[in-house]
């Protein structure tokens, strides 16, 4: 045979040749030599051989992991089943959440009362706390409820009236005689130091 | 919103209320207070001087210390014995006012006068401003030394002036008298109660007018009258509603003995507490017309309640009844001689109560301070006023 005076082409060309990946000019050359060399027209088979097993056994891999996501319905209700699990943690947390926030919102709430409380009671004066506790068991109809009348009042300093919110005093020396001068006023009478002369003071409710 | 949030907004808001009431009370520092006399008026402001007056907030409230010290002058031609000048603060309008009178005061035409005027008044911070001045002072009655007046008399003020000019001059008859006479020991007994001493029993009064009064647990109470033998007009009988220190409803019938009509009487009250102390509560007006001989009932509405000085409320034990003034259909007055209120009781304390009138409290300071000679020069200079 010829093909035993022309030297063995290379391994890769081989390989290449049994894919049909060689040139034009090459791929003749290698043909007329393997028509002619058992030897290498054996090794283009053996590779031919051992690429349809690769190709079949990569097909092969590919059909099972295809096949193991082929049920469907399973991956549905597991996805399904994952979705409601989350929500449902989804809500447990935010329901704790929730209670912690209303929880720090009344300790912040009532630390700030106490603080007012305290600072209250420390600060205003005993005799307007009574009011204030008077004001409120009037509320609760533990006392009788103000009059809201016109109020006329002496006290040792003035005369008051109170009437629509407001008060009007009319001041006067500690040593002034108070006495009634109608039947909506009272009167306050004194002598001014500086000036010697009496001086009566009126006030009127209506 | 956040609480920490709304807390913010809420002080916020505060803070801010409270910048403009005190940028308010500033911009209103020549609004606190309006002092006005008619054209016409005898009397005209000279000088005014307003410190030292304050606006503080109190809570909710604004509170206005006002002071004020007014100059007046007699413009007119006849001498003035008596002035009443009425307070109205806009935010007690028409309900609540004030007056301040100035009585005995003998000021001749040209002569100038001071009055003070001290006061407070507390209104809420959210009252509606108005263009006006918060507090108003006007003249409301002038009594010349002929008792005649001028002003709007709003305020009845020339009926209170007259009675107080009548009583001065009673009383300055009187101890012109005494001193003419000799009667220096009278005089001094007369004249003791300007010591601090012997000043009149001091009352505290709570008057409250409208619906809502507390109702306790009353009983009647008989009002004992307490005649003066020459009024025209006498007590006969009267009840009371009392309950502890209140007084509620009093009533006294009254008849005119004389004859002449009658167009309103000053029923006069004392209260006794349960230790045994009488104190004159004073004198309430009523406009009630009474024909000649005729008798009538006479009745006033509303709740008073009284208390010691300290505060303290006082039980109310007896109640009695007298006829302070009348004043006729025709315009003129009766009040009380010296001889009425000797004759009325033998109680050397109410004795003397009764009779203090405004000039005799004025004369007393005169005679405590100047003696004998400083009472006779002020006689002399007050007949010659009039």
């Amino acid at each position: 045979m010829n093909a035993q005076s022309s030297p063995h082409p290379a391994l890769e060309i081989l390989s290449l040749y049994s894919t049909g990946d060689l040139p034009f000019f090459l791929r003749l050359r290698t043909e007329s030599h393997v028509k002619e060399c058992a030897a290498c027209e054996l090794q283009v088979l053996s590779i031919r051989a051992a690429k349809a097993e690769l190709r079949r056994e990569a097909g092969a891999q590919i059909l099972t992991g295809f096949e193991a996501i082929a049920d469907w319905q399973a991956l549905e209700g597991d996805m399904l089943g994952n979705i409601r699990v989350g929500v449902a943690a989804a809500r447990c947390i935010e329901k704790v959440g929730r209670t912690r926030k209303w929880t720090s919102r009344f300790a912040w709430a009532a630390g700030m009362t106490a603080l007012f409380m305290a600072g209250w009671f420390t600060r205003v004066p005993l005799e307007d706390n009574r009011k204030i506790l008077t004001a409120l068991r009037r509320a609760i109809g533990l006392d009788q409820p103000p009059f809201y009348g016109t109020i006329l009042r002496s006290s040792p300093d003035g005369i008051t009236v109170r009437t629509q919110g407001a008060t009007l005093t009319i001041l006067h020396p500690q040593t002034a005689v108070i006495s009634m001068s109608s039947p909506h006023s009272v009167t306050a009478r004194y002598i001014d130091d500086d000036s010697g002369q009496v001086t009566i003071t009126n006030v009127y409710g209506q | 919103m956040c609480m920490g949030s709304k807390l913010g907004y809420s002080f916020g808001a505060v803070c801010l209320a409270l910048l403009l009431v005190n940028r308010a009370s500033a911009e209103e520092n020549g609004k606190w207070l309006d002092v006005q006399f008619p054209h016409d008026s005898p009397v005209l402001l000279v000088a005014f001087n307003m410190s030292p007056t304050t606006v503080t907030v109190r809570r909710s409230s604004m509170v206005l210390d006002l002071h004020e010290a007014l100059v007046l002058r007699n413009v007119g031609s006849k001498p003035i014995c008596g002035l009443t000048l009425r307070v109205e603060a806009q935010d007690l309008t028409p309900y609540g006012k004030g007056s301040v009178i100035k009585p005995s005061l003998f000021v001749l035409p040209g002569e100038e006068f001071p009055v003070k005027v001290d006061m407070q008044l507390l209104r809420p911070i959210s009252a509606t401003k108005s263009e006006s001045a918060m507090v108003q002072v006007t003249l409301d009655c002038a009594l010349f030394s002929d008792l005649k007046a001028y002003g709007p008399d709003k305020l009845n003020s020339r009926r209170t002036l007259m009675v107080y000019e009548l009583e001065a001059r009673r009383d300055r008859q009187y101890l012109a008298r005494l001193l003419d006479s000799g009667q220096l020991p009278e005089l001094r007994e007369e004249l003791n109660f300007g010591n601090q001493d012997l000043i009149p029993r001091q009352l505290g009064l709570e008057l409250l007018r409208g619906p809502g009064i507390p109702a306790l647990r009353e009983q009647a109470l008989a009002v004992n009258p307490m005649p003066f033998p020459k009024a025209p007009v006498q007590p006969l009988s009267g009840a009371a509603q009392v309950a502890g220190n209140e007084v509620r409803a009093p009533r006294v019938e009254v008849r005119n003995t004389s004859k002449m009509r009658v167009a309103s009487v000053a029923m006069g009250w004392i209260v006794r507490d349960d230790r045994g102390t009488d104190f004159v509560a004073g004198a309430v007006t009523s406009p009630v017309v009474i024909g000649p001989v005729q008798t009538t009932s006479i009745s006033e509405s509303g709740t008073l309640r009284f208390s010691r000085s300290t505060g303290q409320p006082m039980v109310i034990d007896r109640l009695m009844a007298f006829v302070n003034d009348v004043q006729f259909a025709d315009g003129s007055l009766w009040i009380p001689s010296r001889a009425d209120i000797d004759a009325a009781t033998q109680d050397p304390e109410l004795r003397r109560e009764l009779a203090t009138s405004p000039e005799e409290q004025r004369l007393a300071r005169i005679y405590l301070r100047d003696g004998t000679a400083g009472l006779k020069k002020e006689l002399k200079r007050v007949s010659l006023s009039n």
